[in-house]
Parts: structure tokens; sequence; C-alpha cells
């Protein structure tokens, strides 16, 4: 849709985050619009976890502003102080619009997978029970673990855990997917059925943003790139011209290094 | 009178009295171990606060409650209170020693004893949770209250439990210290039956199969609960 201006899902601003003493990300801006698909790759510790988990608030940037869809959060970022929420209320009204994906699935334990993918509609937005259930149990089929809906988590293989994950997330009828590293846990055997999930989440237009060590993935999938370097942005752009002629020498290292473990 | 008789519910029996007094053994058990529970759950939270002074007051309340005689706290609780009643007694023109009701202090002693267990055990409980999960609730929009009773309780809880068991054996048993302070409730009963019939054994032993009774009747309401919280935890680790 090249000439149709789109809004943007997720504009992140002058992002700076402290941990202590050690500032991971030195100002880091971002915006997703809708229907873009967002690689953010980098080394490990070059920020990018952290700047996914800036989007909901998971970490709270020291400086700089967050919006999603439109909206922005207001921060107590007062010098000399943890920088937190304004306004918690605000903060989880907005993590309902932008649902998370983690690395290490965190599904709860306590509860079965059906239960899992109702509970924050049910719980969190209040909706109708019966609604609830017929909309995981459908997201559940789609994601190819209907039969796995009465098991516990703990009965799961990593890759269905992680679907569904993936369930629990749309279940919130989000408007942006934070994807945080989703294959870097799972057994190799087991990557390719949650790629497949993503990718045809990604086919539908949906709005992600997806932290990856899956190049191959990330180059098919995503309509644009972010390379993230001891946090900043080295490089960005669409993920076709990237790959194709990387200009920073960080992300042509970086894409020769991967070369020999892409797929 | 042969052991039947003296059990008995007949008028010169005493099952009707050692029976009444297992009913104020659980009652008092029950009430000390309610109140070490709010103990507990507040000595557990004060130990994750982020005020300095807060997890002072926690750490202090459990080195001291464990380190005291249970016996010494009993008596401080009962002469102490006891001792501001006769005094509030005496500014209306009563005379000498007006004794506390021993039910309440009591159970309020071994309450705050047994509280500083809870602590321990609570804190082990939140200690042993996955964080991931309840990043998860806080990510999928749980404000403080709704990831309490969704996430926190029920994960904490089939960490506790087996603790909380314990916890609620030892009340039990402790709650014989509180005849010292006159009240009727199963270990005071056999007392009084022993020395006036002087068939120690015969009351003794009987008290020891009630203690036992309960115990063990508690015991299987324990177990019940911890399989009906551990489920989905992860099999055959």
């Amino acid at each position: 849709m090249p000439n149709v201006v789109r809004a943007a899902a997720v504009s992140l601003s002058g992002i700076r985050k402290n941990f202590g003493p050690l500032e991971v990300l030195h100002g880091v801006s971002l915006t997703a619009h809708e229907g873009d698909v967002v690689s953010i790759l980098g080394s490990s510790g070059s920020g990018k976890s952290t700047l996914l988990r800036c989007v909901n608030m998971l970490e709270v940037p020291n400086s700089g502003n967050v919006s999603i869809m439109g909206e922005e959060i207001s921060l107590d970022q007062r010098p000399g102080r943890a920088p937190r929420p304004a306004d918690p209320k605000q903060v989880n009204k907005l993590r309902e619009r932008a649902a998370m994906v983690f690395q290490s699935f965190n599904l709860w334990s306590h509860l079965t997978i059906l239960q899992n993918v109702m509970e924050a509609p049910l719980h969190v937005q209040g909706r109708h029970r019966n609604e609830c259930r017929a909309e995981a149990e459908a997201l559940l089929e789609r994601v190819g673990i209907a039969a796995k809906r009465n098991s516990y988590p703990s009965e799961l293989s990593g890759g269905q855990q992680q679907r569904a994950a993936i369930a629990r997330a749309l279940a919130m009828r989000p408007d942006v997917l934070l994807f945080d590293e989703p294959t870097s846990a799972l057994d190799p055997e087991l990557v390719g059925e949650v790629l497949k999930v993503i990718r045809d989440l990604a086919a539908e237009g949906r709005t992600m943003l997806i932290v990856t060590h899956e190049m191959a993935f990330a180059r098919d999938v995503s309509t644009r790139t972010v390379f993230l370097h001891q946090g900043l942005i080295t490089e960005e752009g669409p993920t076709s011209e990237m790959f194709a002629n990387p200009r920073s020498d960080r992300f042509r290292q970086f894409l020769r290094r991967d070369g020999a473990s892409s797929h | 009178m042969d052991y039947f008789q003296l059990m008995g519910f007949s008028a010169d029996g005493w099952g009707h009295d050692m029976l009444r007094a297992t009913g104020m053994t659980v009652a008092v058990a029950f009430i000390g171990f309610a109140v070490g529970l709010i103990f507990g759950c507040l000595g557990a939270a004060a130990s994750f606060s982020n005020a300095h002074a807060l997890r002072l007051a926690a750490a202090a309340y459990t080195t001291a409650l464990r380190g005291i005689p249970d016996l010494l706290v009993i008596y401080l609780f009962y002469f102490g209170s006891s001792s501001v009643i006769s005094g509030i007694a005496a500014l209306f023109g009563s005379q000498g020693f007006v004794g506390a009701p021993a039910f309440l202090t009591g159970a309020l002693a071994i309450g705050v004893v047994s509280g500083a267990n809870q602590t321990q055990v609570l804190r082990g409980a939140v200690l042993a949770l996955n964080k991931g999960e309840v990043e998860a609730g806080r990510a999928y929009g749980m404000g403080p209250l709704l990831l309490f009773r969704r996430i926190i309780l029920p994960q904490a809880a089939r960490y506790a439990l087996p603790g909380v068991g314990n916890v609620w054996q030892l009340v039990m048993k402790e709650s014989a210290l509180i005849s010292v302070i006159g009240l009727v409730e199963l270990m005071r009963q056999a007392q009084v039956g022993a020395g006036s019939t002087r068939q120690p054994f015969s009351f003794y032993l009987t008290a020891a199969g009630l203690y036992l009774l309960i115990t063990f009747a508690s015991g299987q309401a324990f177990r019940l609960a911890e399989a009906r919280t551990m489920r989905g935890l992860r099999r055959g680790i």
C-alpha cells in the first residue's frame, strides 16, 4: 500500500534505558505503522529485548516517549528516581492493545491451555465467558492445538506451548503483537511450527514487532528491519533492501557471521 | 469402673468433658492458626516491602518470636494483659487480680508465635514463584489485585501448603501449652481427670489418641488441598 498513509501503531522516540549505572539504550526512535512487520535484529546485549519491553512498559524508559495507536503513555521520569508510568491504569489499557509473546512462553502453569487463552479476555477485559470460550477454542484450532485445550502447559512440547502463547496473545484482540525471541527457547525441530504460525499472522497484515535470531525468517516475513548495536539503531529500512545492500559495516558483519547458521 | 465406663457418656463418665475439651482444643488452635496466618501474610508482605523499616520489623519479628520459648510468650500475653486489666479494674474500685480471658490471650499468643513461622513459609512460597508467569500477568493488563488473585495466590498456594500444614500441626500441639493459663482444653481436661480419678494412663492415652485423630484428619485435608493446587505442576520431576 505505497500510496496510503497509514497510522503509526507503535511509536518510540528517544528511548533511553538504564539498569543501575549501565545505560543499555542510548536514545532509540522507531515507528511501526499499521500492517508493518518489523524485525528487530542485533547481537545479544544490543538492547533489542529491552527495547521491545519498553513498548508495553515491562521496562519503563528513563527518558523518551512511547505511543501505541496514537496514544502516548504518560510517564513519570523525574531525575533521581526510578521511572514509572504516571497512570498504571492507562498502561494496563494499552497492554491490552499490545500483546506480548515471550521467549520462555510464560503460560500460567496452574491453568489449562484453554483457561490460559480465556484468562485475559475474561478477567482483564471483562468479556462474556461463552464468547471468550468460543473465541479461545477457535484460536487454539487455528494454531493447531485444539486437542490440547484441557492439558496443562507442562504437558505440552515447547512448540505447542509457544503456539498456545500466541493464541493467548491473539485472544486479547490486540492491535499490535510483540514477539520477544519467540523461538530461542525451542528445540531446533520445533522452531518451524511456531514460525509458520507467525508467518500466517504476518500474511494477514497484522502489525508485529519481532525480536529474533532467525535471520532467514526475518528476511522472509518482515517488511521492515531494524538493526540494533550497543543500544543504538545502526541501520534500518525495508527488509529486502537492507538484506540485499547492507550499508553499515556492523550489519554487514552481522549478516556474514550469521550466514553459516541461517537456513 | 472399667475404661469404657470411665470414658463413657453416662452420668459419672468423662466422655462429655473429654469431647468438649477436644472441641476447645480445635477451636483455640484454629483461631491461633488463623491469627498466625494473618500475621504471616503481614510479615511476608513487610519482608518484601521497599521500605527499609518494614523489612527490618519483619526480620525482628521472626527472629524474636522464633527464638523465645512459646510458654514464655503465653505467660507474657496472659500476665501482661491481666495486669493491664487489673489496673483498669482498680480504677473502678476492684481489688486484686483480674485474669484476662484465657481463650483469647492463649489463641493470640500462639497466633503471634506461629505467625513468625508462617512468615517464613509464605516468604519461601513467594520466592518460588515463576517470575515469567507473574510478568505475563502484568503484560496482559492485570492490575495488582487481579494479578494477586488470579496468578500469585493460586501459584504461591501450592508452594506454601506443605509448610502451612506443618505450622497447623505445630499450632495444634502448642495449644496444649495454653492449659497453663487455665483454659480447659484437652490437655487441661486430661490433667483434671487424671488427678481426680487417679487413672492418669487412661486420661493421657485418651488425650493422646484424640490429638492424633485431629492431626491425622487435618493432615488428610491438607493432602487433598495440596493435590488440588498441584494440578498442572510438571510431573515426573
